[in-house]
């Protein structure tokens, strides 16, 4: 029986946490992303906020970029001329705009270890806020039930697909979950379910305020620390835009891996790089042609 | 090829002739084939065993697999098992009568039926254990199926070599009766023991080889889900009995599991019937609960629109035979006028599987809030019918819905006839709040 591919629901903070691809070893077979609770996922069902939309081709060959965000994360977007219907739709988008999207995943290798996804969209559809809070819902159920299924995963000696059938899981997720666990070492459980909590507490009225004053709060600490800070953040970004130029040798971006090895030398560490391209990005300073390349503008 | 690399194949090649033959000899053929005239190892091997009077077919060619992990076209898989049941059935192929064998196997992992299309060649008896080499799969109803053919070999094996989980060694097939519920019915049982209450019953006359004969068929419900019956005898069965049938047996009719019982069956009254009219109203099933056993009666699905197929929105028949026409042309009667109609074919995913579920022009017209008149009049304005499919994509996309209908299954996967449809966003603040409170309370 020929079946279709599963839309898994699952968040941006799980999906981009992935670095478990599998290939397909027969011709035209179908490649997976293992998540790191388990998920086996070749298709994702998404609903969120598109905030940035960007056509980085030409009028002719079109390449759309663009980034959705849910309560926990980013998903990163890419669609171009073999996708003529999504790439149709996402080109009426005036951003931010509710969408929900059915799409194929898709990753980038930039060396070995590193891995990075997105999704290339089947179908885009603009939506309501009802139902990204519908969505919001499921995909916390969804991602309660992996949990869960890794939960028992480590209870077992060795776990297998046949004991986590024995339980309930169906057929994909018992598959997904003994791969995760071989792969991801010492997943910390934890974080995915704080992770869904924030986003039950985003659906709730009577959290949003309370998150609000805890911005209100942090507001109020010492400025002068926060002044000398915001001089060391653009000076670092003076570096790393300096460092980008430097590598983008051949006009198509400087490879994220090289820019890491680069800002290492004047003393800055991946964490903080990532910071200061994310503010790149939302400046609007650079973009990314490319996963794993980074250009300026 | 070193000496050391080359014992296992010396082995295997003994193996092969029954260790007949000095190891020795069967050394010095195979180094000359590989060595002298630098064929390959499977032509050397084969040529060596040929050469020595053994059937080279034995030889170890393809991989030794579990049988849950069969699939349905192995080419040449070898497989360890214990024979549960072995039966022998004539048949008659090209003109000659020839005996096969038929039946199970079973290891640690699954139980696969098997079909020996040689009975002289393999000597299958119930409780053997046997290696079998070179089979090949099939599918059928879903599952592999394993075929013993001119290719293949058995060896016996220890009785111990395989050791089978409990439970295992008695199958539905041929060991006591399973008891179950509507929602474990699977296409193969036999001597089901169900309970069940009576949705309805009708009783019509059949011409069978045997003369005529009056089966009772009608709707059962338990508490997960519906299924069709056939009574092959007259248990005196009313609307609204509680049953208890012991003995009943299942066939599948395009997936859905069907409940069989004739004379041999016995049923019985309840002393508590099972509650309610609710039993006669779908239940709620999810998308790999209905593909594990194939197919189901009248089922609620919910799940989300993820795609709308090509030939959904405005379409044209042929009047004559109802297919689809195609730029004017009806596949079997040619240039015709299509007869306009509305249809969709969605697919219809619930995170945990997908099925496509086919919507008439009357459901078609109340879940977009479109008629027919009103698609023709939009695809005459726009001069192009597809305008129709696009606005049941903006309609339907995306959208949480709950459909209800039979559930079938084919090679292209499970179809629901949509007999309902309703699309559902649902509050999520109650149940969020509850979920939190259950998460908070758990840590």
């Amino acid at each position: 029986m020929i079946t279709r591919e599963i839309a898994w629901r699952l968040f941006a903070g799980e999906y981009n946490s992935s670095n478990l691809e599998l290939k397909g070893e027969a011709e035209r077979a179908p490649t997976y992303i293992v998540s790191p609770l388990g998920a086996l996922v070749n298709r994702v069902f998404i609903v969120g906020v598109l905030t940035d939309l960007e056509n980085i081709g030409s009028g002719e060959e079109p390449l759309w970029r663009a980034r959705v965000s849910d309560p926990t994360g980013t998903f990163y977007v890419s669609s171009g001329q073999y996708q003529p219907e999504a790439t149709a739709a996402l080109s009426k988008i005036e951003p931010p705009a509710f969408v929900a999207i059915v799409g194929k995943t898709r990753t980038y290798s930039p060396g070995e270890g590193t891995m990075y996804v997105s999704i290339r969209p089947e179908k885009v559809v603009l939506v309501d806020a009802r139902l990204r809070d519908y969505w919001v819902l499921e995909t916390c159920k969804a991602t309660l039930r992996r949990i869960e299924a890794m939960t028992d995963a480590k209870e077992m000696a060795t776990p297998t697909i046949e004991e986590l059938l024995k339980l309930g899981y169906p057929k994909e997720l018992a598959d997904g979950v003994v791969r995760s666990f071989e792969h991801y070492k010492d997943l910390d459980l934890n974080k995915y379910r704080s992770m869904v909590l924030d986003a039950l507490k985003y659906l709730l009225p009577e959290y949003q305020i309370e998150a609000e004053g805890e911005v209100a709060e942090n507001a109020s600490a010492p400025e002068e620390i926060e002044e000398a800070e915001a001089e060391s953040e653009e000076e670092k970004e003076e570096k790393v835009l300096a460092i980008i130029s430097k590598l983008d040798k051949g006009g198509k971006g400087a490879a994220w891996d090289e820019i890491v090895d680069e800002v290492a030398k004047v003393g800055m560490d991946k964490g903080a790089l990532e910071e200061v391209t994310n503010s790149l990005l939302d400046k609007g300073m650079i973009y990314e042609p490319v996963l794993g390349k980074m250009k300026r503008i | 090829m070193e000496k050391e690399e080359l014992t296992p194949h010396v082995s295997e090649i003994s193996r092969v002739l029954g260790n007949k033959v000095d190891e020795e000899q069967i050394w010095k053929e195979l180094d000359t084939y590989l060595n002298l005239y630098r064929v390959s190892l499977e032509t050397a091997k084969r040529s060596v065993v040929r050469k020595l009077g053994g059937d080279p077919n034995a030889l170890t060619k393809g991989v030794q697999k579990p049988l849950a992990q069969l699939g349905p076209a192995e080419q040449s898989v070898d497989i360890l098992a214990k024979v549960l049941s072995a039966n022998r059935k004539e048949i008659e192929l090209n003109g000659e009568t020839k005996t096969i064998i038929f039946g199970l196997l079973a290891d640690e992992s699954a139980t696969v039926p098997y079909t020996a299309w040689d009975a002289d060649r393999f000597q299958f008896n119930r409780g053997d254990v046997v290696m079998v080499r070179n089979a090949y799969t099939k599918e059928w109803n879903g599952q592999p199926q394993l075929n013993l053919g001119t290719r293949a070999t058995i060896e016996s094996m220890d009785k111990d070599a395989v050791k089978l989980p409990e439970g295992m060694e008695a199958p539905s097939y041929s060991g006591g009766p399973t008891t179950c519920k509507v929602a474990d019915l699977q296409e193969g049982m036999n001597s089901v023991s169900i309970t069940v209450k009576v949705l309805f019953v009708d009783s019509r006359k059949l011409e069978t080889p045997t003369g005529p004969k009056t089966v009772f068929s009608g709707m059962a419900a338990d508490e997960t889900g519906k299924v069709q019956f056939s009574a092959w005898h007259d248990f005196n069965l009313k609307k609204d009995d509680t049953v208890i049938i012991k003995g009943a047996y299942v066939k599948s009719w395009r997936g859905i599991p069907q409940l069989n019982f004739g004379e041999r069956a016995e049923v019985g009254r309840a002393k508590v019937p099972l509650q309610g009219d609710d039993l006669a109203k779908p239940r709620r099933r999810s998308v790999p609960d209905i593909e594990r056993v194939g197919g189901a009666v009248d089922a609620l699905v919910a799940g989300v629109i993820v795609d709308i197929k090509k030939g959904s929105g405005l379409i044209f028949r042929c009047p004559q035979c109802n297919r689809l026409v195609q730029k004017g042309l009806c596949r079997l009667h040619g240039k015709v006028e299509g007869q306009p109609d509305l249809r969709i074919k969605a697919v219809l995913d619930d995170g945990l599987g997908a099925l496509t579920a086919v919507l008439n022009k009357d459901m078609t017209e109340r879940l977009v809030g479109i008629n027919l008149e009103e698609a023709l009049a939009q695809a005459r304005d726009a001069m192009n019918p597809e305008v129709v499919r696009e606005k049941v994509e903006e309609r339907l996309l995306a959208k949480p819905v709950e459909m209800r209908g039979n559930v079938t299954s084919d090679e292209y996967g499970l179809m629901m006839i949509v007999t309902d449809a309703e699309i559902k966003v649902p509050e999520v603040r109650n149940e969020a709040a509850a979920l939190l409170a259950e998460m908070e309370g758990a840590q």
